[in-house]
């Protein structure tokens, strides 16, 4: 198990070594920073002296040096646009997006795990086509969409919930069922497709030769293993999660890191960029480690590959 | 027990995740919501240009002016009255017994100071090109301030609107870096609590100078989507909101909650014709060719038809509501026999075939459709677009500096809120400015003039000269000024305001 981790961690490395060589581009492959920075009508003189300042008159590679070192401590730079350092910036942000996510996670797990597990069960039942079908529409179903539509629904119509907004259970509901509802789909169909081939398996057959009751043969042995692929895609669409985040806080106004880093993006405020597209991959990057570690944890066979 | 313990943190965590935004007393009823798309960069007016500061510095700040939403003119404000002693000074009386939110008096210091920290370079506060041509600012004693000017300053009680009043004691104890987190004005409100990105709470100032607000709360929440702020708007969770778009007004008018308000705003729009070829050698440098753009277009009834009447047709560039406007020149009308005349008379006796460089509508509503219905006129008297499409505004109005646009391409100005001709005259149509595709000596000439005079009716005469010039010439392809649309809910009385600034002080409980 130590070597398997010690893998993943050298793993990790180079993909965060590729980051921040990402993250240094964003800057330079956009032109002369200086332009952005200085008004239009500034002298040659003026032109120069900014890019001492900004150390933009170095080789490329100090450059980048520079860059890596201090990102190391957290230190993005000054955001161009709010004067206020860019790391605290995005820190700032990160727990309302890591909270939809999470809740969004916990609603695709809420749908997916049952409907999923009912339509391997009962498979080519009317139960199964019906799963089938709300999976079709879950999946057909944009974010922007379903997000506008239980807008109208739930706040326009009923007033029953908060259009938009933070901070209160209620805000919670919709954005997290939104996120949700996206991932739900893949989750149901892996979930399903998981049981199915787990159902088949020798080891099922024993367990019930045993004797054993079929509600325990399907959730002590049939799901562990079902679990599996479950998980690893899941980790891999942690990452979707977060794109589909940036979607649902602008709808519901959610004071996140998605919407930061759009907006950010749309000012030419490259520091917080920068320090958004590191931390976030991080985020990433940390959570795949966790579930192949997770992952591993669960199946013997993994660790021993 | 142990089990006890641990559910009870969890719990405690959880509800403290959850916890509501604090509002203390506030109640529905003395609370107006107001919307904004973005977020403010600080609380500190002159070191922004954002339309957002703006406004909110208009509810927390005071000016020395102000400009009466009825009439459309400049009046008194902190200031009671401004008067010339020469061509280039201006004494300014201030008002008596205004105090700002930490209690301290206002007075001529204050004024002093304001403009001295704005105007000092170091300081590299945005502002400061709006009062260049202020030379330097004299406390003459508690209540009179004297401005001495780089020259006769015709627009300087027009400017005056657009200057908050901070107080001398927070400039010089707290500081800049303090300043931008903490506004202390002398205005109707005062800022409680700014959760970034989120929501301003704002209180009455209990002891404003001026009339006393309606309500005593103003939640300004920040919501990003249009769909979101007016679902909000018909739910009741949003009061008031701006910039709806014409589509989206009868659904809001139907709602049975809440009403649309329009008002025509300062800001006009029209498309640039490359008459100076900064683009490279093209047709429109002809005037024939410029004027037969003109006739070919039917641009009453794309206001009509497809703006759905939000927008006020104009001769030239000049807003109907600036100082200057001449509404003796009539706009041209549609006359494509004319105009296919003039396309040969000027060589393109087949018509031409010439690129547009396009945006997405971010100040412009419904930009994408009357553009589209342009093209469609504009082929009809054998003028071909090509459109080029760059959606972002930034990359788009870099184009345009770097003279990288096409011969025609869309463009609109909002005056920097200066209700002057001079506003769009000198920053936009002058040879050299970065976004003028258009020069004339001769234009150049008569906007140096207006802006050298103190005396109005000379300024007027001088402004319809170069009006008639423009018009002429064909400067540029001419449409409208634009109409800005509100959202309100009819729990609410309030009017479209034409500064797009929204004063939530004015805002008052609808009579039933």
């Amino acid at each position: 198990m130590r070597r398997y981790i010690a893998r993943q961690l050298v793993q990790l490395v180079v993909v965060v070594f590729g980051i921040s060589l990402l993250a240094f581009a964003i800057l330079h492959v956009l032109g002369d920073p200086v332009l952005l920075l200085l008004p239009q009508n500034a002298g040659k003189e003026e032109f120069e002296r900014y890019r001492h300042l900004l150390g933009l008159d170095r080789p490329i590679y100090v450059q980048y040096w520079k860059f890596v070192s201090r990102a190391v401590l957290g230190d993005f730079g000054k955001s161009w646009y709010a004067d206020t350092p860019a790391f605290s910036l995005v820190l700032e942000r990160m727990p309302p997006t890591i909270y939809l996510t999470l809740s969004g996670l916990v609603v695709a797990l809420v749908i997916a795990l049952p409907l999923g597990t009912v339509a391997a069960l009962r498979r080519h039942s009317w139960v199964d086509s019906l799963c089938t079908a709300v999976a079709v529409a879950g999946q057909a179903a944009p974010i922007f969409w379903l997000g506008i539509m239980l807008i109208i629904v739930f706040s326009v119509r009923l007033r029953l919930l908060p259009a938009s907004g933070y901070g209160t259970w209620q805000n919670f509901l919709m954005p997290a069922f939104c996120l949700g509802a996206a991932l739900a789909p893949i989750t149901m169909r892996l979930v399903r497709s998981g049981v199915i081939e787990v159902m088949n398996m020798e080891f099922i057959k024993t367990a019930r030769a045993k004797g054993l009751a079929e509600g325990r043969v399907v959730v002590k042995h049939a799901f562990r293993n079902a679990c599996i692929p479950v998980i690893t895609v899941l980790g891999l669409q942690f990452g979707q999660l977060l794109g589909g985040a940036i979607i649902t806080e602008t709808i519901f106004a959610w004071p996140g890191v998605a919407t930061l880093t759009v907006e950010s993006i749309r000012n030419q405020d490259f520091p917080v960029v920068q320090c958004a597209v590191v931390l976030l991959a991080l985020l990433i990057v940390t959570v795949n480690l966790l579930v192949d570690v997770v992952v591993g944890l669960i199946d013997p066979r993994i660790r021993a590959s | 027990m142990i089990h006890a313990i641990t559910l009870g943190s969890v719990l405690g965590l959880i509800s403290a995740l959850l916890a509501p935004v604090d509002v203390s007393a506030q109640t529905k009823d003395d609370t107006i919501v107001y919307a904004i798309q973005s977020d403010m960069q600080n609380w500190d007016p002159p070191n922004s240009v954002l339309r957002e500061s703006i406004i909110m510095g208009y509810n927390v700040f005071d000016h020395l002016a102000a400009r009466d939403l009825k009439t459309g003119k400049v009046g008194p404000s902190l200031a009671v009255s401004w008067k010339n002693i020469d061509d280039s000074t201006w004494e300014v009386k201030l008002r008596k017994g205004v105090k700002f939110h930490d209690g301290t008096p206002f007075g001529a210091k204050d004024v002093k100071a304001t403009f001295d920290r704005v105007l000092n370079p170091e300081n590299k506060l945005t502002a400061r090109g709006n009062h260049a041509k202020i030379k330097s600012v004299e406390v003459v004693d508690d209540l009179t301030a004297r401005f001495k000017t780089d020259g006769p300053y015709p627009l300087f009680v027009e400017r005056l609107t657009a200057q908050v009043m901070q107080s001398e004691k927070v400039i010089k104890e707290k500081g800049h870096e303090w300043m931008q987190e903490n506004p202390v004005g002398t205005g109707p409100y005062k800022l409680v609590k700014w959760s970034k990105k989120q929501e301003h709470l704002l209180i009455r100032n209990e002891d404003y100078w001026g009339p006393k607000p309606a309500y005593k709360y103003v939640r300004v929440r920040i919501i990003p989507e249009q769909a979101t702020q007016i679902a909000e708007l018909m739910s009741g969770g949003v009061d008031i909101i701006k910039a709806v778009p014409p589509d989206q007004m009868d659904v809001i008018n139907k709602s049975g909650q809440a009403r649309t308000t329009t008002s025509p705003i300062l800001r006009t729009a029209m498309i640039q014709l490359d008459q100076a070829g900064r683009s490279g050698a093209n047709p429109f440098q002809d005037r024939r060719v410029r004027l037969a753009a003109n006739l070919a277009v039917d641009v009453d009834s794309i206001i009509k038809h497809v703006l759905n009447g939000l927008g006020d047709r104009v001769a030239t560039t000049v807003n109907p509501m600036a100082f200057g406007f001449d509404a003796s020149i009539k706009p041209y009308k549609q006359d494509l026999a004319q105009a296919k005349k003039l396309l040969a008379e000027a060589g393109f006796p087949n018509g031409i075939d010439v690129g547009f460089l396009r945006t997405q509508p971010t100040v412009e509503p419904g930009l994408i459709q009357t553009s589209d219905a342009i093209m469609a006129d504009l082929a009809k008297a054998g003028i071909r677009t090509k459109a080029r499409m760059v959606g972002e505004v930034g990359p788009f109005t870099n184009l345009i500096r770097d003279n990288k646009a096409d011969p025609m391409f869309e463009f609109s100005w909002g005056y920097y809120s200066i209700f002057d001709a001079d506003a769009i005259f000198y920053d936009v149509m002058t040879c050299n400015q970065p976004y003028s595709y258009y020069c004339n000596k001769a234009l150049d000439d008569l906007v140096i003039q207006g802006r050298s005079t103190l005396d109005s009716k000379r300024r007027m005469e001088i402004y319809a000269k170069a009006q008639k010039l423009v018009y002429e010439d064909a400067a540029y392809l001419f449409k409208w000024g634009l109409r800005g649309v509100w959202g309100v809910s009819n729990r609410l009385e309030y009017d479209a305001p034409r500064d797009e600034v929204d004063r939530m002080w004015a805002v008052t409980p609808r009579k039933k």
